[in-house]
Order: C-alpha cells, then sequence, then structure tokens
C-alpha cells in the first residue's frame, strides 16, 4: 500500500528488524540493505561498486551472500533485510562465486602494482589477499586501453587499471551534479571518460580519486610522490574555509603530502573539496617562515623566536591605547582566549581589529561544501571579541595610524596566506605604524624586506597544535597535534605566555601530542574514506 | 555549428513528451539527428542535442558509443552494411564485400570511397538468412539474394544514380 503524504503524521521509529549475519544475531532497521547491515556491525564483505555515500549500482557482483531459503546467491547491496533474514558470506558457495568473480575483474587489469600508485590501499589488492584465485585461467591477452588519460586539470586516468565500478560517474551525476563522467563504449572496450571539450573541472573532483577502488583516477598532485605504507595518519579538520569538513592528512618526516576527507555526518558526509586538499602546501618547511626575525635601525637579524617574543613583550606592557591588535580568523578559540585577555587586561588597549580577508565574497556558499568565509574559525573569533567587549571598526585602525594615536600594530597574520587575496595591499597599510609585530606561519617576502621597526615572529600550523574550531553553523570540533614541521614556531598561546614573562612549560602541556593518530585502516572502512 | 531542421526539433520536442525519463528518447533523436548530420554523429551533433534535451552531453554520448548503429565517423551517402554472421557468412558475405569494395575505390572497412558515394562495414546479423548473403543500405529495406555479379551491379548502379 503507498505510504500516505500527510506530513503532519508523527513520525514513528523505525521498525527494527532482526537478522542473523554468519551465524550472528543483529538488529538493523527497517529497510537497511544487506550490505549497510555488514557495515553497520563492522563484518567484513568483498565489494566494489557499493559506496555509502552513492547509489546503488549492483554491477561488481562481488558482494555476493547466501541467504537460507533461496536457492540463488544474491548481491549484498541490492537486497533489503527482511525480518528473520539469515545470510552468510563465508560459505563455500560464496567465496567460490567471489573468486570467480575476482577472477573477471582481473580479466584485463594489467596488474602493474609495483609502479601503481594505489598499491596499498588498493581494494583490489586487498580482495585478491582474501578471495584471490592464485592460479589465473584466462588465457586470453589482456585489451590495450588508454594510459595516462587527462582528465582534467587535477585527476589522470589509467584507463587499463578501471574495473567499470562506476563509483566516479555516480559522484559526478550524484554528489557534484556535474555529469561530466561517462561510460563510452561496450564490453571489453568500454572505458571512463569526458565528453571532449567538457573536462572533469570542478571543485569536487578528487573525490573521483579517493572513492576509486583501483589505481585508475590517481591525483596529479599526489601522484609518484610517496608510496602510501611510507606515510602516517592524524586526524584533523580542514581550515581552507568554515565548513570546517574533517580531514586526515598524511605526512611523513618531510612533511605533509595529501589530505582526505573522513566521514562526518553533521559536516562534509564522506566529501571535501579540492581547494581544502591544497591546505597542506602552506604547513611544509619550504613555505614557512623559521625563525623570528627583527628589524632595527635598518639592519635585520634572525633571532630564536622565543626571545623575539619576550622582546616584543617587554614593549607592549602597559603601552595601552597606543597598541592595536589585527586578529584573522585562523586561529584557534584557546589562542584567541590567551591573546585577546592579554591585550585587554596586561596591555589595557580597546583597539582590536578583525581583518576579513574577503569581504564581497565573505557570505558565499556553493551549495555543497566550500564557504566564501576561508577562515577556519571566524564564529570563535567573534565570540571571543564580543566576551572581552571589542567592538573597534577597521576606520577608528585607518585613522590611528593617520594620526599618529596608534603607534604599534601587533598582528596575527594568515596561516593561509592564499585565501587572503589583500594580503599585499594589507601588509602597506599596517606597515604605516612606527612598530610592527607580526606573527604568522609562513614566509612572506613583502614582510621580510619591511625597514623600520618590524618583528616577524613564526606561528605552528593547525597540525603543530592542539586546540578548537568553530564552524559556520557553530559547531566546535577539537583538533590535536599531529606532528611538528618547525621546531622553533609558537603557537598564540606561548606567544602571549612568552610576552607576560612566563616560561614555557617543558613538557608541551599545551599540545597534547599523539591523540589524533590514526592506524592503517583495511577494505571496509575503505568506503568510508 | 550543426542544428536540426524546424521538424527535426519539433521531432525532439515530441518524443521527449512521450517517454518518462528523457533519457528514454535520447536513442530515437540520436536516429534523427545522424540522418541530418549525413550518417553520422559528431561531437557538435550531441552538444546541439545535449542542449536541446537538457540532458548532459557525457551521457548521450554514453548511448551513441554504445551502440554501433550510431557511426563516430563521417560515411559516404551509402552506408552498405553487409551481413557477415554465419548463414550469408558460408554463402560468400566476406568475398561480396571485397569484391564490391574493391568497385567502389575503398581500401578499409568504415572507410569513405573517393567519390564520397561509399562506406563499407561487416555487419551481425539482421535477420535475413533465407535470401543470405544480403545487405543493407543505410535504414533502407535490405537487398538480398546476392552474388558478386549482382553486388557489383548494385555499386555501378549507385554511383550512377549517386553521381548526378
Amino acid at each position: 500500500m503507498p505510504e500516505s503524504n500527510n506530513t503532519a503524521a508523527p513520525a514513528t521509529e523505525p521498525k527494527m528488524l532482526k537478522m542473523t549475519i554468519n551465524g550472528k544475531e543483529v538488529e538493523v532497521k527497517e529497510g537497511t540493505s544487506i550490505i549497510e547491515a555488514y557495515s553497520q556491525h563492522g563484518m567484513s564483505i568483498a565489494h566494489y561498486c557499493w559506496h555509502p555515500g552513492l547509489s546503488v549500482a549492483g554491477v561488481c557482483r562481488l558482494c555476493m551472500v547466501e541467504i537460507e531459503g533461496n536457492p540463488r546467491l544474491q548481491i549484498a547491496c541490492n537486497t533489503a533485510v527482511t525480518d528473520g533474514m539469515k545470510v552468510n558470506n563465508e560459505s563455500e558457495k560464496v567465496k567460490d562465486a567471489v573468486k570467480w568473480g575476482l577472477d573477471f575483474h582481473l580479466i584485463n587489469h594489467p596488474l602493474d602494482c609495483p609502479i601503481c600508485d594505489q598499491a596499498g590501499e588498493c581494494g583490489l589488492q586487498d580482495q585478491y589477499m582474501a578471495y584471490g584465485k592464485y592460479t589465473p585461467e584466462m588465457a586470453e591477452k589482456k585489451v590495450k586501453k588508454h594510459k595516462v588519460v587527462d582528465l582534467g586539470p587535477r585527476v589522470v586516468l589509467d584507463s587499463e587499471r578501471c574495473i567499470l565500478c562506476s563509483r566516479c560517474v555516480r559522484f559526478t551525476d550524484e554528489v557534484s551534479k556535474t555529469n561530466e563522467l561517462g561510460i563510452f563504449n561496450r564490453g571489453d572496450r568500454a572505458e571512463i571518460g569526458t565528453f571532449e571539450g567538457k573536462p572533469l573541472d570542478n571543485n569536487y573532483s578528487l573525490n573521483t580519486v579517493d572513492i576509486c577502488p583501483v589505481g585508475a583516477l590517481t591525483s596529479k598532485d599526489f601522484r609518484f610522490r610517496q608510496r602510501v605504507w611510507f606515510l602516517k595518519e592524524h586526524n584533523s579538520i580542514c581550515t581552507g574555509c568554515s565548513t570546517g569538513c574533517n580531514t586526515r592528512v598524511f605526512y611523513n618526516k618531510e612533511g605533509l603530502f595529501r589530505i582526505k576527507p573522513r566521514y562526518n555526518k553533521d559536516i562534509n558526509g564522506y566529501w571535501m573539496t579540492d581547494t581544502g586538499r591544497d591546505a597542506y602546501k602552506f604547513v611544509n618547511k619550504e613555505a614557512r617562515l623559521l625563525d623570528a626575525r627583527v628589524v632595527s635601525n635598518g639592519r635585520g637579524e634572525w633571532i630564536a623566536p622565543k626571545l623575539a617574543a619576550r622582546k616584543a613583550g617587554e614593549a607592549l606592557k602597559g603601552a595601552g591605547k597606543s597598541v592595536a591588535l589585527v586578529v584573522t580568523g585562523q586561529y584557534m578559540n584557546e589562542e584567541y582566549e590567551a591573546l585577546l585577555s592579554y591585550f585587554k587586561n596586561e596591555v589595557g588597549t580597546d583597539r582590536v581589529f578583525h581583518w576579513i580577508n574577503n569581504p564581497e565574497t565573505f557570505d558565499s556558499f556553493d551549495g555543497l561544501l566550500a564557504r566564501g568565509d576561508k577562515n577556519p574559525n571566524t564564529k570563535g573569533l567573534l565570540a571571543e571579541m564580543a566576551k572581552q567587549g571589542f567592538t573597534a571598526q577597521w576606520r577608528e585602525l585607518a585613522e590611528g595610524l593617520q594620526t599618529g594615536a596608534i603607534k604599534t600594530v601587533v598582528v596575527a597574520g594568515p596561516e593561509n596566506q592564499a585565501v587572503f587575496p589583500d594580503l599585499k595591499a594589507k601588509i602597506m597599510e599596517l606597515s604605516k605604524a612606527s612598530k610592527l609585530v607580526w606573527l604568522q606561519a609562513g614566509k612572506n617576502d613583502q614582510l621580510e624586506a619591511l625597514t623600520g621597526d618590524v618583528t616577524l615572529i613564526p606561528l605552528k600550523t593547525y597540525v603543530e597544535k592542539t586546540g578548537t574550531y568553530v564552524n559556520y553553523a557553530g559547531i566546535a570540533q577539537k583538533v590535536h597535534k599531529g606532528l611538528t614541521v618547525v621546531p622553533n614556531a609558537l603557537s598564540l598561546v606561548e606567544v602571549v605566555a612568552l610576552m607576560k614573562g612566563e616560561e614555557l612549560p617543558a613538557d608541551d602541556t599545551y599540545n597534547q601530542v599523539g591523540l589524533g593518530r590514526v592506524h592503517n585502516e583495511f577494505t571496509m572502512v575503505r568506503g568510508t574514506l | 555549428m550543426f542544428q536540426l531542421s524546424e521538424e527535426g526539433k519539433a521531432y525532439v520536442k515530441s518524443e521527449l513528451a512521450r517517454y518518462e525519463s528523457k533519457q528514454s528518447a535520447i536513442i530515437r533523436c540520436l536516429y534523427r539527428a545522424q540522418d541530418e548530420n549525413g550518417g553520422w554523429v559528431s561531437p557538435e551533433v550531441i552538444e546541439h542535442l545535449s542542449q536541446l534535451m537538457d540532458i548532459p552531453a557525457a551521457q548521450i554520448d554514453e548511448v551513441s558509443t554504445f551502440y554501433t548503429m550510431f557511426n563516430q565517423k563521417p560515411v559516404g551517402k551509402y552506408h552498405v552494411q553487409v551481413c557477415c554472421t554465419l548463414t550469408c557468412g558460408m554463402l560468400g558475405g566476406r568475398e561480396l564485400t571485397d569484391a564490391m569494395m574493391k568497385e567502389a575505390g575503398c581500401k578499409k572497412l568504415g572507410d569513405v570511397s573517393p567519390d564520397g558515394l561509399f562506406t563499407f562495414s561487416k555487419v551481425e546479423c539482421l535477420g535475413s538468412c533465407d535470401t543470405a548473403p544480403m545487405l543493407q543500405i543505410n535504414r533502407d529495406p535490405y537487398t538480398e539474394s546476392l552474388n558478386t555479379e549482382k553486388g557489383l551491379k548494385l555499386v555501378r548502379d549507385l554511383r550512377a544514380k549517386g553521381g548526378k
């Protein structure tokens, strides 16, 4: 019977169904498919084409299960659970079916794992270890297809490795809704591709690389740069915009190599933007300010950041309203609290200004994830400013600099300089102050070239410290310290402590180390990657 | 830039109204557009249909590359499709193709003859085994019960007809 359209009807609890998976009794909601039941209860099942964030295609035929009372095997992704259902995927019958299914997938697969970027996190490798027919029975020659197909600015396709699971096609149809990808031709000549003149060029294109279960789609940015088993993983938050997508950063002792999304149903689902994936580049050493720079009397020298912070603090003490603080929305709640209360109580100024990087597009939203506010913590900053009672307008800063009422400017500058199009102009404007203290993680030639009384202090980036970001919707998310890239860099909390004249604790109490560290995952969980 | 005729556009509209989903109308519209474009589906055809039907170009191209009835390369005025499946093959379909291609001046299957009149392809069973060997020109009714002589005559007749 069709359901009525009466929306006023009270929401009822979904009916729970009892079922047995591999001899274990479990309960699932009505409408769950068998593969979802496996996934919810952490049991492994072979699959390629099914992805929790996409529609069901049922093309890989690998998630075969035996259902009691049913003479034929069924695919778990497209079969709904019924009450009292008994399924298992461990019988010989299932294993044999999966074995043959896998062998068919491998008919035209080149097996070039030693030179393939996906090796180490490849669905095909994982399944082959579990279900492989180690003596292949296919004697035919493999079909030659296109290698190194340039699909778009960020993605490369190797057609021979593709198993035509259609995840990427469904992604562009259903999630990004840009419809660039399709499966062209037929049978063993079928290939993923784009229509000519319409490349895979959207801000979500790299998600197709994540969900590709084999090495067919690879990221131009990451390919051939590292073997995945040499990378460590650490849970983090994307600081590329105010959405705050949950991410996982991959790093080794040379720095960060890539960022992938992590599932969070309230914030980003399974996906993230391509621009957010670039948020590792400003963390690496070659983009960083490594030591503090102090310029006075036209002579500049590089000194230890701690010393520079102490010296700057001595000059600020009790300086009152001649000091202005300029803050960007790029830092953590804990840092704002320390910094703003220090300026209010110890320096004694109410001239605290919020630097908005792109006022024209600040409130824009692309409908999926990317927001115009390119700061991870604007909410946190505004809340802290309101708490401390800072209401100064940017205009007052310009006036103060003009009249000379503001002599010293302290800037907590951008961590990610790429999203500050007005950076150059702001440096010009703020360097009019007779004394400038600029706190920033990244190096900037314009800042280093400044003459006059200037102090540059290197800061830590978001993977090097522990703290909280509040996203556009007011959801607070904590990130933990994962690694150290620039050993000398300080967090704002540490800078403030030094400015006050305190000593830093020897045991890194500001940063709890290692809490975000994750261990490598296997097949079942990669669906959530 | 390819454009459907006014009747063609009206046809596409009526086909779109006929089916529950827009995608169902793709094959019929592609047929129509192929006929109007001189026998093949060029990327411009797909782009035009994509705009007209409001379906992403990649989805239309998926259909056009899946089915062999849609030609991906230009063809001659007469696209000669000779059946070479079992019965026709045993009764000389392949030899017939070779002879006709030589007469028409085509070097390879799928090539357009120098005068622009002929393109030959071998196709799978067209379902007329009792009159083998047989062929189909464009989408016209079948030409049946052939032998080499009849085939050569057919090419000459068509050339005389088409050359005008």
